[in-house]
C-alpha cells in the first residue's frame, strides 16, 4: 500500500531524467539575503546599531534593545573543500561590484566604495548592510566573532599601552583621549589541512678522540664530524591557520592583534554590522591559500629537521602531501584609530574581541640619547682621569684597562637602546 | 492436457522429457537419445517421462538462447591443459576421450518480466574533484604539484515510479550460484531469439525452481535494476541506501537457455568424474585427481627392485663369511643402495596423495 501522504514535507521536485521516476530532494535552508538591510527603531523610527556593551541593537533615542541571534558555533563551524568550482570562481573575484547605493530611509543615492559591507547614509544616519554580489555563495562571509570590547574599553587599553613604553614621550598616553575609535569587521581566511611529510638528510655527528702525535711527541684531543643519513616522517594537523583578507590594513599590526579566540564564532547575521563599518575580502582564496601554504611548509620543515638527532644537516629534502584542506571566510572585529604627534600620523589597531593594543609610537629620541650617553659616560670619566694619571707618570694603565671595559660595556647598552627605538619606531 | 506432441509442436523439434534416476535431473533431450549417459552424473539412468502425469508445470519453450560461441580449438586447448601436469593420471583421463565424451548441454534461466509502482528513497552520489597540493622540497627550494581528488556527494532522495523491467534473470536451478562460480556468468547480452536448430543434439535441463520459488530472487534482482534507474534519473554517479515500497503489476515468465559442454572421465574406481565448459567463454570446471592405485603400482614396482638389492646385498654378506672374504664392505653399499630404493617406493603414492589433497584443498 502506497503511502498517500508523499512526497514527504520539505521536499521538492528534483530532476529526473528517466520517464516514469519522480524525484524530490529536501528544500535547501534558503538563507535570507537582501541586497540591503536597514536597521531602524520599530518603536521611534530612529536608527540602531550593534552595542558591543551588551550585545544588541540598541536605539540611540528611546533605548529600545534587541539582542542579535548569537548562534555560537565555534571551531565547529562549516569549513568548505577546495572544489575546483570554488577555486575557480574564487579566482575571478568580485565581478560586478555595486558603487552606488539608494538609501531605503530617505532616498538618497550614495557611492558605496566597493569592498565595504555596510553604510551609513549620510543624509538621514541610517545604517545599513549591502548584501555584495559573491562570485559563488560560498564565498559569503558566513561566520564572525561579535564584537566585544567597547570604545570605552578600547580608549583604557590604547592609553595604558601607550604609557607602557618609557622610550616613548610621558605626555602621549593623554592623546588616548583625543583619538577617535572605529569598529571594523575585517576579512580573513581561516585554513585547515593535514601535512603529511618523509624527510631525508645528511646529520652532523661530532666525535672526540684522544691521539699521539709523532712530531709533537704529546696526546692530543681531536673533532672529527661523522655525517649519516636520517630519515623520518612527520604528520601535523594544521587547525585554523588565520590568512588576512585584506591588504588594505598594515599585517605587521594585523598579526599583533590576530589572536582570535574562534571557539567564540557566531553565524553571520547582518544585525552585528549594523552601525560597524565591514569590509569584504580583497585577498583572493586562491593567494590566501598560498600563503597558507607556505606557513604550513615552513612548519612541517620545522618539524621535521627537529626530529633530527642534530641541528647540523646537509643535503636536507623532503616530500610533503596536504590533505582534508579546507577553508572559511569569516569576519573579524578590530578598532582602528589614529593619532597626531608632532604633525605626524599613528595608526593604532585594537582586538575588537580581546582588547589586544598593537600600533605606531613615537619615539622621544632626547631621552634614548640622554640614556646612552649616560651609558658612556662612566668610561669618558675613567678614560680622562687615566690620561691625567699617565701624562703625571702615576701610573694610570690599570685604569686605562677598566676605561676600555666601561667604554665597551656602555656602547653595548648605547647600541641596545637605540636598536630597540628604531624597532618601536620602524613600525 | 498435455501431450508429448503438444511439447515437439510448441518446441518445433523431436524431444523427449527424460529424468536421470541418479541425480533427478531433468532433460529434454533429442527423441531416440535415451540410451546416452546423463550430463550431470554421466550413468546410464535416464528414464522416460509422461508428459501428462509427471511433466508439470508444462515445460513451455524458452524465448532466447545463448548459442554456443567457443570454438572447438579452444575446447580442445582448455582440455589439453586439463590433462596436462598430472601425476599418476587415471588411465581414463586423455584429451582424446575428454573430447570424445564432449556433450551439449542448455542451462534455464528465468526471465521475467514485471510491472512496479513503488515509493522510493535512497542516497545518490555525485562526483566532484577537489584540488590539493604536492609538494617536494630539495636543493633550499620548494617544487608545488597540483593534483585533483575525486570525492563523492551525497544527496538524499525519495521519489515514485511506475515502471516495466524486461528480462530479469533469475536462476531456475537450485545449484545455479554453485554453476556460476565454477563457470562465471553469461553475457546476456547476445541473446538471440529461440531457434529449433539452437537444440542440435543437445540435452536440455528443465527448470528445478518454479517460478513462485524464484520470485524470491527476482525481487532483488528487480530492486537492483531500480536503484541503478534512481541513479540514472538523478544523473548521478552513485546510489546507496536504496529501499523502496513496491507493488508489482502484472508478471511473465520465459525461459533464457544457457550453453554449457559436458563431459567426464572415470577415476580409479571407475566412478565418472563430470568435466564442463562454459559454452561461450571456454571457461572449464573439474576436479583433476591422480590415480592412487597407479601411484600404489609404481610404488611395489620400485619396491620389489629394493628387495631384489636386499637379497643380492644378503648373498654377498654370505659369500663374505664362507666362501671369499672381502666381500662384506660390498654387501654393506648394496644394503644402503636397497634402502634408498625402498624408501624411494614410498615416493609415487605420496605424490599422488599430495596431489589429490590439493585438490581437494581447492
Amino acid at each position: 500500500m502506497l503511502d498517500a501522504n508523499f512526497p514527504p514535507a520539505g521536499y521538492i521536485p528534483a530532476n529526473s531524467s528517466v520517464p516514469g521516476i519522480d524525484l524530490f530532494m529536501p528544500a535547501p535552508q534558503l538563507e535570507k539575503q537582501e541586497a540591503i538591510v536597514e536597521f531602524r527603531c520599530p518603536q521611534c523610527n530612529g536608527e540602531t546599531a550593534y552595542n558591543a556593551a551588551d550585545g544588541g541593537l540598541n536605539c540611540a533615542y528611546c533605548g529600545f534593545h534587541e539582542p542579535p541571534p548569537k548562534e555560537v558555533v565555534g571551531k565547529g563551524a562549516e569549513a568548505f573543500e577546495f572544489t575546483v568550482t570554488t577555486v575557480e570562481w574564487a579566482a575571478h573575484g568580485w565581478g560586478i561590484v555595486r558603487d552606488e547605493l539608494q538609501c531605503q530611509n530617505c532616498g538618497a543615492l550614495t557611492a558605496v566604495p566597493p569592498g565595504d559591507l555596510t553604510h551609513t547614509c549620510p543624509f538621514c544616519a541610517s545604517n545599513q548592510v549591502v548584501h555584495r554580489q559573491a562570485p559563488q555563495d560560498l564565498l559569503r562571509p558566513r561566520f564572525l566573532i561579535p564584537l566585544k570590547i567597547s570604545e570605552e574599553e578600547c580608549r583604557t587599553a590604547v592609553r595604558e599601552w601607550l604609557g607602557s613604553s618609557w622610550m616613548t614621550p610621558g605626555k602621549l598616553r593623554h592623546l588616548a583621549r583625543t583619538a577617535h575609535y572605529a569598529p571594523i569587521y575585517i576579512p580573513y581566511w581561516t585554513f585547515d589541512a593535514f601535512s603529511t611529510s618523509v624527510w631525508r638528510a645528511q646529520v652532523a655527528h661530532t666525535r672526540r678522540y684522544r691521539h699521539y702525535n709523532l712530531s709533537t711527541k704529546k696526546w692530543e684531543t681531536r673533532t672529527k664530524t661523522e655525517w649519516k643519513w636520517e630519515s623520518g616522517n612527520v604528520r601535523l594537523h594544521i587547525d585554523d591557520l588565520l590568512v588576512s583578507g585584506t591588504n588594505k590594513l598594515s599585517r605587521l599590526l594585523l598579526e599583533r592583534i590576530q589572536r582570535y579566540n574562534l571557539h567564540e564564532l557566531v553565524l553571520y547575521d547582518p544585525s552585528f554590522l549594523a552601525g560597524v563599518q565591514a569590509q569584504a575580502y580583497d585577498v583572493q582564496l586562491d593567494h590566501a591559500w598560498a600563503e597558507a601554504r607556505r606557513q604550513m611548509r615552513a612548519r612541517t620543515k620545522s618539524a621535521c629537521q627537529a626530529q633530527a638527532t642534530s641541528q647540523r644537516m646537509r643535503n636536507f629534502s623532503m616530500n610533503l602531501d596536504f590533505s582534508q584542506e579546507s577553508w572559511r571566510y569569516i569576519l573579524m572585529p578590530l578598532y582602528v584609530a589614529t593619532y597626531r604627534y608632532e604633525d605626524k600620523t599613528y595608526q593604532v589597531m585594537i582586538n575588537g574581541q580581546t582588547g589586544v593594543v598593537g600600533g605606531q609610537r613615537p619615539v622621544d629620541w632626547r631621552k634614548i640619547g640622554l640614556l646612552a650617553g649616560l651609558a658612556l659616560l662612566p668610561g669618558v670619566f675613567t678614560g680622562l682621569l687615566s690620561l691625567i694619571l699617565l701624562i703625571f707618570n702615576e701610573g694610570g694603565f690599570p685604569l686605562l684597562a677598566i676605561t676600555a671595559f666601561l667604554l665597551a660595556l656602555g656602547a653595548a647598552v648605547a647600541f641596545y637602546l637605540v636598536h630597540h627605538a628604531q624597532q618601536l619606531d620602524d613600525i | 492436457m498435455a501431450t508429448l506432441n503438444a511439447l515437439m509442436t510448441e518446441w518445433k523439434a523431436r524431444l523427449e522429457p527424460v529424468l536421470c534416476g541418479y541425480c533427478d535431473w531433468r532433460y529434454m533431450i533429442p527423441a531416440g537419445s535415451s540410451t546416452q549417459r546423463c550430463p550431470h552424473c554421466f550413468r546410464r539412468d535416464l528414464v522416460p517421462l509422461d508428459v501428462r502425469e509427471e511433466l508439470t508445470p508444462f515445460p513451455h519453450r524458452p524465448e532466447y538462447v545463448l548459442p554456443f560461441t567457443v570454438t572447438g580449438e579452444r575446447v580442445a586447448k582448455q582440455v589439453s591443459l586439463f590433462t596436462h601436469n598430472i601425476p599418476f593420471a587415471p588411465a581414463d583421463l586423455t584429451p582424446q576421450n575428454l573430447r570424445k565424451r564432449l556433450r551439449r548441454v542448455y542451462l534455464p534461466h528465468w526471465l521475467v518480466d514485471a510491472e512496479v509502482e513503488a515509493q522510493l528513497q535512497a542516497e545518490v552520489g555525485f562526483d566532484y574533484q577537489v584540488v590539493s597540493h604536492r609538494e617536494r622540497y630539495a636543493s633550499g627550494q620548494w617544487v608545488t604539484q597540483e593534483v585533483r581528488e575525486t570525492r563523492i556527494r551525497w544527496e538524499h532522495r525519495v521519489g515514485d515510479m511506475v515502471r516495466e523491467y524486461y528480462n530479469v534473470p533469475v536462476p531456475a536451478l537450485e545449484n545455479d550460484r554453485e554453476l556460476v562460480e565454477r563457470l562465471g556468468t553469461y553475457p546476456l547480452e547476445e541473446m538471440e531469439d529461440y531457434r529449433p536448430e539452437h537444440l542440435d543434439r543437445s540435452f536440455v535441463h528443465l527448470p528445478d525452481r518454479s517460478p513462485e520459488d524464484a520470485w524470491a530472487d527476482a525481487v532483488p534482482a528487480i530492486q537492483q535494476q531500480a536503484a541503478d534507474e534512481i541513479r540514472q534519473a538523478a544523473d548521478a554517479q552513485h546510489v546507496r541506501d536504496f529501499s523502496w515500497r513496491p507493488d508489482f503489476g502484472y508478471q511473465e515468465w520465459t525461459q533464457l537457455l544457457r550453453p554449457l559442454y559436458a563431459t567426464y572421465y572415470l577415476d580409479d574406481d571407475q566412478q565418472p568424474r563430470p568435466v564442463l565448459i562454459h559454452g561461450q567463454t571456454g571457461r572449464l570446471s573439474g576436479e583433476r585427481r591422480a590415480s592412487t592405485k597407479r601411484a600404489r603400482r609404481m610404488g611395489f614396482i620400485i619396491g620389489g627392485v629394493g628387495l631384489f638389492f636386499v637379497l643380492v646385498a644378503v648373498g654377498l654378506g654370505l659369500a663374505d663369511l664362507f666362501v671369499a672374504e672381502g666381500l662384506g664392505l660390498a654387501a654393506l653399499l648394496v644394503l644402503l643402495l636397497a634402502a634408498a630404493i625402498l624408501i624411494g617406493a614410498l615416493v609415487p603414492p605420496f605424490i599422488a596423495w599430495e596431489f589429490n589433497r590439493r585438490q581437494d584443498l581447492q
